[in-house]
């Protein structure tokens, strides 16, 4: 099953509600940059709430996915990292360094618009 | 056999008291049991002996040891005067029962001695097995006092977080630290979090490794970290072992942390009432009259 990605002005929100394996991934990487592209937001949140684990493949997959939307001038926000799946990244080593990160998804809009600064 | 010198033993039972409370006396210096007054250490000296016969008679029967053991724990008498007493009682016993015999020989002897064990043994197993629970327990009671106090999390306003840290910090600990910082940012819904290092001695480059993968964590949930309470030694060492902290925002006092938190989430501090405005009000009271 895709992930869905909503559109709500020019903000894209996705939220990840299942087990994300390599493929899904992957296919959502490509959905959200067409998304980008056919709609020309100019910011997308993903949230996390539901993501019980992310490893080093998805981790690097997320970061990527944020660094092309940047290239296509969509920021990117990442929400609702649970306690448990922060520790084990920066456990793993994998600090996302350069990620845009927020409470929730109300707290991520609220930096989109700062940082788009509309 | 056994019988025989128990025989001996409980009807000379006066004489050996005797003999072993001048014993203990004279040790009474080495075990620490100085400061205790002259009476009531006499009176411990004469329970503790009965209690010994009474096991004695009774052929092992140890409801009259953990009394007595659960009395003397309570109390706080050091353990090394019941093993001395023990040992003492040993001594004297041993000697007495070789005194009193007329033919004594290898068999004889070795009889002697591992009768009086028989008797000797299951108190000092008693006593300091009691002695060693009680101070396993205590030291359990105490893990888990210094655990609840270890990672302590005061959410002072909206959005603001503050985490007091007192004491040295260690891989479990700063687990602990990690897990309750970030499942307060949570429940709490902060924006800021203030870790305040002021109680914490020493800064290695263990801790420093440990806070900043704090730091980290707590960013990519979404929340901001502000390290502070750095002390002038503190901040030397770190720069002296070469530690990068430039990552993440600090702060030297909590106060000037706080004022940054209220920045980062778009408020400040004013004064309800400015004194300036006061004065000008009087001195126009003044010069309307």
């Amino acid at each position: 099953m895709p992930i869905p990605i909503l559109k709500l002005h020019n903000y894209l929100l996705v939220s990840i509600q299942t087990e994300i394996d390599d493929k899904t991934a992957i296919k959502f990487q490509e959905n959200l940059l067409d998304k980008i592209y056919k709609t020309g937001a100019s910011g997308v949140v993903i949230d996390l709430t539901s993501v019980e684990i992310i490893d080093s493949f998805i981790a690097k997959v997320l970061g990527d996915v944020v660094a092309m939307s940047d290239l296509m001038g969509a920021k990117v926000v990442l929400t609702g990292i649970q306690p448990a799946v922060a520790m084990t990244l920066i456990d793993l080593g994998i600090h996302m360094q350069n990620i845009p990160t927020a409470l929730d998804l109300e707290q991520g809009l609220i930096k989109l618009h700062q940082e788009l600064g509309e | 056999m056994n019988s025989k010198f128990e025989g001996i033993v409980l009807e000379n039972s006066e004489k050996i008291v005797e003999m072993w409370l001048e014993e203990i006396g004279t040790l009474r210096k080495e075990n620490r049991t100085e400061s205790i007054s002259i009476d009531l250490y006499e009176s411990t000296n004469r329970e503790f002996v009965d209690v010994i016969f009474t096991s004695i008679k009774s052929h092992g029967s140890t409801n009259a040891v953990e009394e007595f053991s659960e009395k003397i724990i309570n109390l706080g008498w050091p353990l090394s005067y019941i093993t001395d007493g023990l040992q003492v009682f040993r001594r004297v016993t041993i000697d007495f029962i070789l005194r009193q015999s007329e033919r004594v020989d290898t068999e004889y002897i070795s009889n002697v001695l591992s009768s009086v064990d028989e008797w000797v043994e299951p108190i000092i197993r008693i006593l300091v097995n009691d002695y060693s629970g009680n101070w396993e327990h205590i030291v359990s009671l105490q893990r888990v006092a210094l655990q609840e106090l270890s990672a302590p999390l005061i959410p002072v306003i909206d959005g603001i977080t503050i985490m007091p840290l007192v004491g040295t910090v260690d891989t479990d600990r700063a687990k602990l630290i990690m897990e309750s910082l970030l499942q307060g940012v949570i429940t709490h819904n902060s924006e800021v979090v203030l870790i305040d290092i002021t109680g914490v001695p020493v800064v290695d480059t263990m801790v420093a490794h440990h806070l900043i993968q704090a730091a980290e964590a707590v960013r990519l949930i979404g929340a901001k970290c502000i390290l502070v309470g750095i002390r002038p030694e503190i901040a030397q060492t770190i720069v002296n072992l070469g530690i990068n902290l430039t990552d993440f925002p600090t702060k030297s006092t909590l106060k000037k942390g706080f004022l940054t938190a209220l920045e980062i989430t778009n408020r400040k501090v004013v004064n309800v009432k400015s004194s300036e405005n006061d004065i000008e009000k009087l001195i126009e009271s003044i010069q309307g009259e």
